[in-house]
Formats: structure tokens, sequence, C-alpha cells
């Protein structure tokens, strides 16, 4: 019985359904394209993807500590424009970039400022914010279009690196290496945690709330920052709605991943997973050839499993006929009752 | 004797030397060879983009193309949704690829990634920088499009003339933008169009919600506004639906570039004069065509070479006048549909 009941313990976690999931989804996508496992590919995948990625890791900070952050897109596109602008100027590249990610900081840093400081609703903050980034891009950019970057900085984002072992997934997995480190193996991890799960305990027990919630946010915004300057080396080409809309698939990767909206709960693992899953379903479908529309119903319905299974599990754990199991196996194990 | 022969002599070798520039070869495809082809449209759901792929499907079954035609395109239209599908389509090794490009220049490490693979690229419908494709079928000379809609202009309005706004898709549509610079050239130009005032031009992004507020709009900020002038058949749609429910039909025309299938009931009830467009279908059928007969290397993409493409007769590649060293072929002309001729486009209501 006990035995039983680890192994449920053990399969109602999220991140082993997701798991299995994309080991479903793996053998699926073998079936259907003989051309999924071609090495060329599997670095498409995250070439393709990697902007979004990135602000994955950083969005999923946000979420575990009980905020939002829409504007993230936004910011993209600022950054994008903002280098765009400062390379039809003249300015070097390196200068271009440094002025696009302290741009991105500082938009960052409003971001926490108002929510931390002003005590103000993170999605409305975050909302204004993707309105007036946005904004403000196609203020700098209009309608016209800028391309024409040296070969070096484009190069970095379309070509593939040693052979076709792509430079891109290395440094995704950098960044998921550190992030997964700082959330999960330090203190500031933990008052991430902590303060998802009870701001005001948080504070009782002398955590710098604001300091957290201002870091987490000016890192996002930095991030965003980069990864949209990223975006515009592999299309090669800016304009002003570079990266529209891609809060949203960000968000949705970290829900999936089994981050609850409502802070405290989450694991980069799963995020990582859930993100994998999402890129695997869209290039396995994309190379058997169905419509795009038919992709983003599928990611919908698993963000909804996402969200129902845990809690049915929840709710099968707290009924009777489970309790009466699980009060068995903690008496088998010692523990209180 | 002896100088007739040589006058014999000389006709061959003169007929022989002169004979390309007067027996141009019209090439035709040989059907029955293995093409993988993805057609690319700006978006799934667009009502012109299934006709265009409805004309690619009867050119496939026509060259009796035993490879695969494919029809995806991103859920909005947007580059980087495009982007996704042409890298899947290199992967999976497509023969030859047919885009109507979201970006003229975004599009442009991907396609140009598909050409070096050995890819026939072509586009349809928008176009991508020459330098990322083999050749653009254009469906109308874009400076006829300008002409088009001035005309039609001239004769809702009348020769006293009037104001008339314009109602596009959005800010950085190359063809709409194209095709309304083409028009506000023809205005300042020829004295015939004296009497048409452009009052401004407004973006309703394709989106028949924004276009039809849009039109709303335009209403309230010039009272003396006498045409709505939409070159995008989601914004003339919107526009005559929004001067249907306002009861401004009569008042304020309503004209542009439609499709007749959803133009009809609007030109029924006199909320719509005229509009004007081309057949998307053959175009699906003239690009499927031109790629197939690319790839299979019947044709070159150069000036000059001349092909027959099916039921559409015969065609020539040419320089494009507006895209520096731009390939294209040219398919024309434009249909204008209106009230006259309503019997003739128009499809009978159903039961009657």
């Amino acid at each position: 019985m006990m035995q039983l009941l680890s192994r449920w313990t053990w399969l109602r976690r999220w991140e082993t359904l997701l798991l299995i999931v994309l080991i479903i989804v793996l053998v699926i996508n073998t079936q259907l394209s003989p051309f999924f496992f071609d090495a060329n590919n599997i670095s498409n995948i995250f070439r393709l993807s990697i902007e979004k990625a990135m602000v994955v890791l950083l969005m999923t900070f946000v979420i575990i500590n009980g905020e939002i952050d829409l504007s993230v897109a936004s910011l993209m596109g600022l950054s994008a424009s903002v280098l765009a602008v400062t390379f039809e100027a003249g300015w070097s590249l390196p200068a271009g970039f440094a002025l696009a990610l302290l741009i991105g900081a500082i938009c960052g840093a409003l971001n926490g400022f108002f929510i931390t400081y002003l005590n103000m609703p993170s999605i409305v903050v975050t909302l204004a914010g993707l309105i007036t980034y946005r904004g403000v891009a196609r203020i700098l950019l209009e309608d016209r279009s800028v391309g024409g970057y040296p070969e070096w900085f484009t190069g970095l984002a379309q070509n593939e690196w040693i052979g076709t072992f792509p430079f891109t997934v290395i440094l995704f997995a950098v960044l998921f290496v550190v992030c997964y480190i700082i959330l999960s193996r330090t203190s500031f991890g933990r008052y991430v945690y902590v303060i998802g799960n009870n701001r005001p305990g948080a504070e009782y027990a002398g955590i710098s709330v604001r300091r957290v919630k201002m870091l987490i946010f000016v890192f996002t915004g930095l991030m965003a920052a980069f990864a949209g300057l990223w975006y515009a080396a592999r299309l090669g080409n800016i304009r002003a709605n570079a990266a529209e809309g891609f809060e949203l698939d960000i968000i949705t990767i970290v829900l999936l991943g089994g981050v609850s909206i409502f802070g405290g709960k989450g694991t980069m693992l799963g995020v990582g997973l859930s993100l994998l899953v999402v890129l695997n379903i869209r290039n396995g479908m994309s190379l058997a050839n169905v419509s795009s529309n038919v992709q983003t119903s599928i990611v919908g319905a698993l963000l909804i499993l996402s969200v129902l299974i845990p809690n049915w599990a929840q709710s099968l754990q707290g009924s009777k006929f489970w309790r009466s199991f699980v009060d068995r196996n903690r008496i088998t194990k010692g523990e209180a009752v | 004797m002896k100088h007739l022969r040589l006058v014999f002599l000389m006709a061959v070798v003169l007929l022989i030397a002169v004979q390309p520039a007067f027996m141009q070869e019209v090439i035709t495809a040989t059907p029955g060879q293995e093409v993988d082809m993805l057609l690319l449209p700006k978006a799934l759901g667009n009502a012109v983009f299934d006709q265009a792929h409805e004309g690619a499907i009867e050119a496939h079954a026509e060259l009796e193309n035993p490879g695969e035609l494919i029809f995806n395109g991103p859920s909005e239209a947007s580059a980087p949704g495009q982007i996704d599908i042409i890298e899947s389509a290199i992967t999976q090794g497509v023969g030859g690829i047919m885009i109507s490009a979201n970006d003229y220049e975004q599009l442009l490490p991907s396609t140009t990634r598909a050409m070096e693979e050995g890819i026939t690229v072509v586009t349809w419908d928008s176009p991508v920088d020459p330098s990322g494709e083999a050749l653009f079928i254009a469906q109308v000379d874009f400076s006829e499009t300008g002409t088009v809609m001035a005309d039609m202009a001239l004769r809702i309005l009348g020769e006293d003339g009037g104001q008339f706004a314009v109602l596009s898709a959005t800010p950085d549509a190359s063809n709409q933008n194209a095709w309304i610079a083409a028009m506000q050239e023809v205005l300042e130009t020829d004295e015939a169009y004296a009497a048409l005032e452009l009052v401004t031009i407004v973006y309703g992004n394709d989106d028949p919600d924004d276009s039809y507020n849009e039109a709303l709009g335009l209403i309230d900020s010039y009272p003396d506004l006498e045409l709505i002038m939409a070159p995008t058949t989601v914004g003339i749609a919107a526009a005559a639906k929004a001067m249907q429910d306002e009861g401004l039909c009569g008042q304020i025309a309503v004209s542009g570039l439609g499709l007749p299938m959803e133009m009809q009931e609007f030109v029924e009830n006199g909320c719509s004069q005229e509009f004007a467009l081309w057949s998307f279908s053959d175009l699906g059928y003239l690009t499927y065509y031109v790629t197939y007969m690319l790839q299979t290397g019947a044709i070159t993409a150069e000036v000059g070479v001349t092909f027959e493409a099916g039921r559409m007769g015969t065609y020539t590649i040419e320089e494009d006048p507006t895209r520096e060293g731009g390939l294209r072929v040219l398919m024309g002309p434009f249909s204008v549909y209106s009230a006259e001729n309503l019997e003739e486009w128009a499809i009978p209501a159903e039961g009657s």
C-alpha cells in the first residue's frame, strides 16, 4: 500500500506528467515526420524561439513571486527599436546595445517602483507598460523598417555554431542552469517563494520584500531588452511591431510549467519541460503540416489541463476516501496525524 | 544560277541568325514530375487566400504532380509566424515555396536559406526583396491600381468631384502603401482628377472591428465626406457595413478593392457603388505553374522567358518596374464590379 501511495505522490507532481507528455510528443513527432530527429531541426527548434525562452526564465521568477509582467514583449520591441534608431544615427552597435539594455533595466525598474513602492497591482502597471513601451517604439520607428546590420551581429542569431551544433542551445542551457540554481539553491530563490506564498509573513520574517521584487523586475526588463536585441539579429530587420503578442506565449509556457498564477508554487524544471513540450508540439505539427490554428488550440487545451489536473489531484487528496489511505500511510511511517 | 544559289544561302543564314528574335519559344510544362509545394499565405482564415489555394489545387491536379501541396500559414499575419513555417518546409525538403509575404525584409534570412538548399522561392500577392526570391507574381500593375481607384472615385463622385478618404490595412502593408501612393500620384499629376480631394488616410489594420470604427470616425471628422475608398477587402466590407448600420447608404459611397462574394449584398442595397479586384484563384493557379516550371527546370528566372501557364495562356518574365533588380510575371487585369454588371458576377440567392 505504502509503495503504491508513494508512487502516487510521485505521479501527482506536474513535472512528472509534463515529462510523460514530452515523451509522448517526441514519440509521435518521430512517427509523424522522418525529419524530426534531424540535427538541423533540433537546432532550429531553439533558434526560432530562443527570445521567448529567455524571457520565460525570468517570468518564472515574476509569477512565483506573486506578480505578473505583461510589458515584456513591448520592451523587446522597444529595445530593438532603440538599437535601430541608434544604428541609423551612426552609432556603433555596442553603444546601441548598451543604451537598449539600459533602457530595458530602467523600464523594469519603473515597473518595479510602481508595484513595490506605490503598491499598485502588477497587472495594471505592466499593462500600462505594454501600451506605453510599444507606443514609444512606434514613435521611434513609425512605419519604417531598419536593416543592414553587420554580418557578425545578424550571424549570431541566424547561423549555427560548430557544424550544426547550435550556439543558441548552449546559450539557453547556460541561462537555464543559472536561473535554476538561483531559484532553487540560493536564499534569494527561497525569498521569492516565501514572498509569493505569504507576503505579510515574509515581511514579519524580516525579508526585504521590496528589494527582492525590484531586483526581479529590473532583471526581467534587462532580459527582455536582451531578448529584443537577439530577435533583431535573427530577423535582420527591425520594425516597431517586433515581438508583438509574445507576452501571452511566454506566460502560457510558464503556467503550463506548473507555476501557480497566485504565486508561491512552481519549479524551474517544470517550466523548462513545458518549454520543450510547447516547442516540440509546434515543430512536430509544422513538420506534419498540421495547420497553425490546430497547434494553437492544442497548446490552449494543455494549459487548461495544467490547471485542472493538479486541482483535481488536490480535491481527490482532500476527499475522505483518499484521506483514509494517507492517514494509514502516515501512521505506518510513524508521523503524527 | 550562281546568283540564285548565293541568295538562297544568304537567306538561310539570315533565317537562322534572326530566328530567336521573331520565333520566340513558348515553353510548356512537363506534367507528372514530383515536387512538394508549400503555399504560404499571409495568414489562415482569409477568404482570398483560400481562393488562391483552390487555384493552386487546380494546377496541382492538372500538372499531375505526385508530390504534396501543403497549404499553411500563421494564425495571425506576422513575419515570425511565416519564418517558422518556411524553416519547417526547408527541413521537410519541399521543392517549391510560394509566399505572400508579411514583410519585405524580415523573411529574407529564411528565404535565402531555402534558395541555398535548392528550393524555388516565388512570391505572389506581396513580394520580398528581390535578393530573397526567384520572382514575383504580380496580380496587377501596382501603378494601374492607382488609376483604377482614381477612376472609380471619379465615376462615383462625378465631374464636380468632392471629398473622399482612404481606409487602408496596416500602416506598414507594402501593397496598400504602393497602391495609395500610385493613386496620390495620379491625383496630383492628372488634370482629369483635379476635383477629387483626398482628405485623409486611416488604418483599420485589416481587422473588421477596427475598420468599422475607423469608418465611423471618418463620418464624424469630415462632415462633407462623400466617399470612402478602401484598398483592402476587409476594409471595404467593414466600411459598407458601417454605412448600412448608420443608414448612410447613398449619401456616403464605398468603393475600393473587394471580394464579389462579400460585397454582393452591399451593391444590391446601394451601400457600395463599385469595386475592383483580380481573381485570387487565378493568382494561385499561375503562381503554382511558374513555381513548378522553375523547380523542374523547364524555365529559368530570366527576363524574356516566355511560357504557357495552362488555361491562363502565355506569359513572359519581365523586369519589375516597382522594385529595382526584381523580376515579375504580371497577371492582370482588373475586373470592375458594379450594379451595372451585377448579373455577370452575382451569385443568385438560394431558392429563387
